[in-house]
């Protein structure tokens, strides 16, 4: 099949820009033989969205493209070009700007008289002999009123449409808003879309700490977002994290965690095979599909709450046994080191701190799965008086981890 | 559904297209702009061929198109939703737009559905009537181009007062903080929003005649070890810099990072927050740093 700039399967290219935006380390010749074709494909469209983000390096594998952006230096996301390049057919390009040509000015129609002034007034215009018929058009019609775009009202026997822009919205007073939402909001792509409408808007926003890749997964969040907005059960296809295997799960969608300090984004759902919370990687989400309505959706957010009080980001380690486990961190903070005390306020979570003495200062927490805090705990290297947890691993970890450390460091004073 | 081609660059440069037509100002040659300023970059191989052709029967051969009033599309339903979520945001009231024509829309997904888990809790006070004035006039400020009088307390809680050119409002979901960055001649200045007093806007500049704020860059190149899901870990959690990888063996990879040197604190404790998955190479200034750290720590280890 020809080459087309256009994408058909979003869930091919999202894995791409994945690869080339988050590890950017692969060659052609990474991929095996059959995907070499479609990575060939891919690479040539993501260029084509997205050339003036895209770097290459040479290496003795061959040449290695990847995606590399100073977020703060950008006032929109890049990734969102992909959701504006998908494919279509002449007809619906065509029947596209008739159908709203036809109904502008409020004016409404049956899908007779539509599809007549579609094939006597339009499409006549041109010397080839081009019509569309009347099912086709009823096809688009339904679409865009699901859509939103259309509007019906039945008048006698017939259906009448016209577009529903008769109480539009002021987009004018939404542009510093779409501005800033686009680039912050979990599903600030339609933002984006809705800019494009609105022929751009000012650009004096700039976003630190900005993960971009979140926009890759905003069809899943999307679908699933209308799950949780109506309370639905969704059938969910889960790809392993370090293989293809794909599971599937029945959950009930009940909210989103997004870290800000990753981008990633998961799905907190109550899974109704092993009846508890459960969280989801959106990114390894590859399917979504909703069913019927959920119950006791009120009892899953109160359980969740209960549950996310003890979770230190989206671990529940040995939920099964409902075992919490205590950890205790006590920090030497001089008189002059008041940030320190700031720090450890703003980014406690669900950990209590406490002064122990003039210098000394105690942190601690109950949760879940202690060594999903190994790392912020080791942003306070060089002044961990003392750390303890219920769980010995997790110390064992760190004082192995630092004791490691102290030896590369060494290393690299000898290697200079 | 997102991906959909009424939301596509095609259907955006069409438009264009036929509005030209419809001034009476359409050819070849001018399409072909259109398509080569707006769409991807190999879209010059398909949309004049697909209209010229009769492909897409929109413009015939002489430019002319049967299509009458100058292309628009209503606002879906998806793009009414998500715009009534932000209304559920905290942070809307910075902006005040009108809702009107949403008034019978249910959100998409209302913000008490998301949880920034990691998140700092010391965030702005989005709801403070003073931190709302202080933010509007920001942006009347760099939307009018005018200088602002800016009053604030330091960290050492001393008033100060400036003039400055104000460049970028900027937002980090992190701290959950605006930062207003300004050229406040001749160094750049960055202030958090919510450290600021007053403000008060002064007469307007030249935007065209003043430099853009440009921030030092520094750089640090690392030895990544790909054990416990390091690689994954560490590839996302510095994907908001510009960052190179390359793959030096089976668990090995060197990683350069580039960052602001503003931020060298904070790219010190990301870095150590891998502990010993994380090896830095260069330059030797930021490994004393990382020495500094550990040496300190030396003395509480049993």
């Amino acid at each position: 099949m020809a080459y087309n700039e256009l994408i058909k399967n979003f869930g091919r290219i999202r894995d791409y820009m994945r690869e080339f935006y988050v590890y950017g380390f692969k060659s052609r010749c990474d991929y095996d033989a059959k995907s070499a074709r479609s990575y060939d494909n891919e690479r040539r469209r993501i260029e084509s969205f997205m050339g003036e983000y895209m770097d290459f390096q040479r290496t003795e594998n061959g040449k290695i493209v990847f995606i590399s952006v100073d977020c703060r230096s950008i006032p929109h996301n890049p990734l969102y070009k992909a959701f504006k390049a998908a494919c279509f057919t002449n007809n619906d390009i065509t029947l596209h700007f008739c159908i709203l040509d036809i109904l502008a000015g409020q004016t409404a129609m049956p899908l007779k008289e539509i599809a007549d002034a579609i094939n006597d007034d339009y499409l006549a215009f041109f010397e080839a002999d081009h019509t569309i018929d009347e099912s086709t058009i009823r096809k688009k019609l339904k679409e865009y009123e699901n859509e939103g775009i259309l509007e019906s009202e039945k008048q006698g026997n017939k259906l009448y449409y016209r577009r529903a822009d008769s109480v539009d919205t002021d987009i004018d007073s939404w542009k510093d808003a779409l501005a800033f939402f686009s680039e912050t909001d979990p599903l600030g792509v339609i933002g984006s879309f809705i800019i494009d409408d609105a022929g751009g808007v000012p650009e004096y926003f700039s976003f630190k700490h900005s993960y971009l890749l979140h926009a890759l997964d905003s069809e899943i969040l999307c679908v699933l977002a209308d799950a949780v907005m109506h309370e639905r059960i969704a059938e969910i296809k889960v790809r392993g994290q370090n293989s293809n295997h794909v599971n599937t799960h029945n959950v009930v969608p009940l909210k989103f965690y997004i870290s800000t300090q990753t981008g990633r984004q998961y799905l907190c759902s109550y899974d109704l095979r092993f009846k508890r919370p459960l969280f989801f990687r959106l990114d390894l989400i590859t399917a979504v599909t909703t069913g019927g309505r959920a119950s006791d959706v009120e009892k899953h957010l109160a359980e969740l709450e209960e549950f996310s009080s003890h979770i230190w980001g989206t671990s529940n380690g040995r939920f099964e046994n409902s075992e919490l486990e205590h950890l205790e961190m006590t920090l030497k903070i001089d008189e002059n080191e008041s940030y320190i005390i700031d720090r450890l306020l703003r980014e406690k979570r669900g950990g209590r701190v406490t002064k122990v003495s003039d210098d000394i200062w105690k942190y601690e927490i109950d949760v879940f799965d202690a060594s999903e805090m190994l790392p912020w705990i080791r942003t306070f290297t060089g002044r961990i008086a003392g750390l303890s947890c219920s769980n010995k691993n997790i110390t064992a970890t760190f004082y192995d981890d630092l004791e490691a450390m102290q030896e590369i460091y060494k290393e690299v004073q000898n290697d200079i | 559904m997102i991906f959909n081609e009424i939301y596509g660059t095609y259907y955006k440069v069409v438009a264009e297209i036929i509005d030209e037509a419809l001034n009476g100002t359409l050819n070849e040659k001018r399409l072909d702009e259109i398509v080569s300023a707006r769409a991807f970059s190999e879209s010059i191989l398909t949309i004049p061929d697909a209209l010229k052709n009769g492909t897409w029967p929109l413009i015939d051969k002489n430019m002319q198109t049967p299509i009458r009033h100058s292309p628009s599309r209503p606002l879906t339903l998806l793009q009414k939703r998500w715009l009534k979520s932000l209304l559920t945001d905290p942070r809307i009231s910075l902006f005040a737009p009108s809702c009107a024509g949403l008034e019978d829309i249910e959100p998409l997904l209302p913000s008490d559905r998301v949880v920034y888990f990691d998140a700092y809790t010391d965030g702005d006070p989005y709801g403070s009537p003073e931190y709302i004035d202080i933010f509007r006039t920001i942006l009347k400020a760099l939307h009018d181009h005018r200088k602002l009088m800016i009053r604030f307390k330091g960290h050492n809680k001393q008033g100060h007062s400036w003039i400055c050119i104000p460049y970028k409002l900027e937002y980090s979901a992190k701290d959950d903080k605006f930062r207003l960055i300004t050229a406040h001649m001749p160094h750049v200045q960055i202030i958090n929003l919510a450290r600021i007093d007053s403000c008060e806007l002064l007469d307007s500049f030249d935007a065209d005649s003043f430099d853009i704020p440009q921030a030092e860059k520094c750089t640090i190149i690392a030895e990544l070890t790909d054990e416990r899901n390091a690689l994954a870990r560490a590839m996302l959690h510095f994907s908001d810099l510009e960052k190179e990888t390359v793959k030096i063996s089976d668990s090995k990879y060197k990683v350069t990072l580039t960052y602001d040197r503003g931020d060298e604190t904070e790219i010190l404790i990301r870095v150590l927050s891998f502990g010993p998955m994380i090896k830095v190479l260069s330059p030797q200034p930021f490994i004393d740093l990382i020495k500094e750290r550990l040496n300190l720590q030396e003395n509480f280890c049993c």
